[in-house]
């Protein structure tokens, strides 16, 4: 900061200091106070979340995770085919959109002349301005049918041997959901992943040219290299959004609750089951269920927060070890 | 930094304390507007979208005949059902019955039936030449996922003379809870005793294939988009989207369709003096319903707080709806309410009380 120099204070100045004291202080309530309401509000909402799944915690005991049923008729719950649409359709997203977002961020900083690399960036972006109901919709008119009608049967042709690629092609299923959850987290990867190569040190990169590395052996052990925790980082923030993702997902998934053998037949994810069902739970044990899926999908969204931490932290000191 | 620091620091304090009164400010209005009762004279609802075009109709009529204002959105059943049990509306609109646990946490709500449709089968069959035919038995096999061909020998034998693809079967349900599925299933676990043991009744059920979509225009466009594809969607709207839809046997041996004849015959049958809402059941009519009875159809009903403010309103306005109201439905393929349901309703219209 500045280095004060103490002269003889006018009683003006003296009050105006005392004045910005303060703010200071009031500056500092402002922001204690901030934070400390997110934190409040974050456990407020885990414990009305877990407190009204009780009654079906009571009911079901844990063996509601791996139970395979759903039935408001005989109120029979369990959360296994939620989960397993969750995870299916999330980690596809993933595998599907980690290659292509480091391929957008490398081609917008390493390759695009500038005049073309930023309205591309921009458009990229603004993909994720389209709100999800938007893109589902989207899913339903205009994806769903054309996966079904081209992409489903080519994949058909060529990996059919594979349980998850046989069966009928369809408009709606856990390949539609988990394209369009690709759509969705692309944006955000490639942004992040973008920010992180144009923060590599020009000189590292300049370096390994110089001491007669290609550009892909520069991109790959420099770049990469200093940018590989964040762009773990990136990956998890990604998995994140799709493990949250409800209406998009519910529109294009096909809201069947079973455990599908082929990835092209409908199943359900836990957002998508809350969203469609909470509304008009018929029974409070129904009700509680579907908090009780709520509850599961915050744990599991936590795990992927907390393992992204711990992998960026792993990362860093396996890179300051280089 | 020095001085400008300062500045900063100043700009930065007044900058907060004026989004805090701004902040304070809006939601001090907010609250205050909030807590603002609508006017006496005003009813506030909502719930099925399947009543929606009737209720719709009744508004300006009802404001007319009685000056009373209602305000009524569309926001499905289940949603309704919900918000008058809340009592953040004065009245909530379902397609099906409160269950137990609903009516519990209502507490002390009236269910009372003001409309009357019936529920269409709509398919998407391509090269189909006229309309197809299916009965209770076919389509709980269809439905249970037993019969998974048009070309099947069970639809072709309901069906001489009809060129029936060798398509695959998509059915097609409602994915949120929804007073559609439950007529339906009502009907289906009437005639088939494999959908009552293993699927059962309600406004969501586990069904055993298929794919769910949101909404009466959800499985409508699925439907539209899937070659081979049925589902089922109350007849006022299969009709006003041009939807084909099948005509189904009856235990006359008929093969009926939903529109107001269809439906009328259907509820011919119901007892003279109705005490019960359980009895309103007219899906699956006995064989004296004649050959034209429509075998699905469905009440929709208003649901209202048996103790309310605004008790002397709702009553003139749901007696309005089930007497006069009743003749703006055909035209919306809603069938006017029998004369004994009506009996049950001016009885259930007693029982709400002011506060």
């Amino acid at each position: 900061m500045t280095t004060t120099t103490f002269e003889p204070a006018a009683p003006e100045t003296d009050l105006r200091r005392r004045g910005i004291r303060l703010g200071d202080l009031f500056f500092r309530g402002i922001a204690v106070a901030a934070a400390l309401a997110a934190t409040v509000l974050l456990g407020l909402i885990a414990w009305k979340v877990f407190d009204l799944a009780r009654p079906a915690f009571q009911d079901f005991g844990l063996s509601f995770v791996w139970t395979e049923a759903w039935n408001p008729v005989t109120n029979d719950f369990g959360a296994l085919i939620f989960i397993y649409g969750t995870v299916v359709t999330s980690l596809i997203a993933l595998v599907l959109a980690t290659p292509l977002s480091i391929a957008i961020a490398l081609f917008l900083t390493e390759m695009a002349p500038r005049r073309v690399a930023g309205p591309i960036a921009t458009m990229v972006e603004l993909l994720a301005a389209i709100p999800s109901v938007v893109l589902g919709l989207w899913g339903i008119l205009v994806f769903g049918p054309w996966v079904r009608d081209h992409l489903e049967p080519w994949l058909q042709s060529v990996l059919g041997f594979l349980p998850m690629f046989s069966g009928d092609p369809n408009q709606a299923g856990i390949l539609p959901a988990a394209l369009v959850l690709t759509i969705m987290i692309i944006p955000i990867t490639s942004a992040i992943c973008r920010e992180l190569f144009l923060r590599v040190p020009r000189d590292l990169i300049d370096g390994s040219l110089a001491l007669g590395s290609t550009r892909w052996e520069a991109i790959r052990g420099v770049m990469f290299a200093y940018a590989a925790p964040g762009i773990a980082a990136a990956v998890l923030l990604g998995l994140g959004r799709a493990f949250g993702e409800a209406i998009a997902v519910n529109q294009t998934i096909g809201n069947h609750s079973v455990i599908p053998s082929s990835w092209f037949a409908p199943g359900d994810s836990l957002g998508s089951k809350i969203a469609s069902s909470y509304a008009g739970a018929t029974s409070h044990l129904e009700a509680s269920s579907l908090l009780y899926l709520a509850a599961i999908l915050m744990v599991i969204s936590l795990i992927a927060n907390v393992s992204a931490q711990f992998i960026v932290v792993r990362f860093e000191r396996a890179r300051r070890g280089l | 930094m020095g001085e400008r620091g300062r500045n900063m620091k100043r700009a930065l304090a007044l900058a907060f304390a004026l989004i805090v009164v701004v902040a304070v400010a809006v939601f001090a209005g907010r609250t205050q507007s909030a807590s603002a009762k609508p006017e006496a004279d005003s009813l506030v609802g909502t719930g099925s979208t399947f009543v929606f075009p009737l209720v719709s109709k009744w508004i300006p009529a009802v404001d007319n005949a009685l000056g009373i204002k209602v305000t009524y959105t569309g926001t499905g059943s289940g949603t309704g059902i919900a918000q008058v049990t809340a009592r953040s509306v004065d009245f909530g609109a379902s397609d099906a019955p409160l269950s137990p646990d609903q009516a519990s946490a209502c507490k002390s709500c009236v269910v009372i039936p003001w409309g009357l449709a019936g529920m269409s089968i709509p398919y998407n069959v391509p090269g189909l030449n006229g309309r197809l035919r299916l009965s209770g038995p076919v389509l709980a096999n269809i439905f249970l996922g037993n019969i998974t061909n048009w070309n099947s020998a069970a639809i072709k034998a309901l069906n001489p003379g009809r060129n029936l693809p060798d398509k695959k079967i998509t059915v097609v349900y409602r994915a949120d809870s929804s007073g559609s599925t439950y007529a339906v299933t009502g009907y289906l676990s009437e005639v088939s005793p494999q959908w009552k043991s293993k699927v059962g009744q309600g406004t969501s059920v586990n069904f055993p294939v298929g794919t769910g979509a949101r909404g009466s225009s959800g499985v409508a466009g699925v439907v539209k988009s899937t070659e081979g594809a049925i589902t089922y969607v109350d007849a006022a709207y299969s009709i006003t989207n041009h939807l084909q839809f099948a005509t189904i046997k009856n235990r006359a041996g008929g093969y009926a369709t939903p529109g107001v004849r269809g439906v009328t015959a259907a509820v011919s049958t119901l007892p003279k003096k109705i005490t019960n809402i359980a009895q309103l059941k007219i899906v699956d009519p006995p064989t004296r319903a004649g050959k034209m009875a429509y075998p699905i159809s469905t009440f929709t009903y208003v649901i209202v707080p048996t103790s309310s403010s605004k008790a002397g309103d709702l009553r003139k306005f749901i007696y309005w709806a089930v007497t006069q109201g009743q003749k703006f439905g055909p035209p919306l393929f809603f069938v006017p309410l029998p004369t004994s349901v009506k009996g049950f309703t001016y009885r259930e219209i007693k029982k709400i009380q002011g506060t």
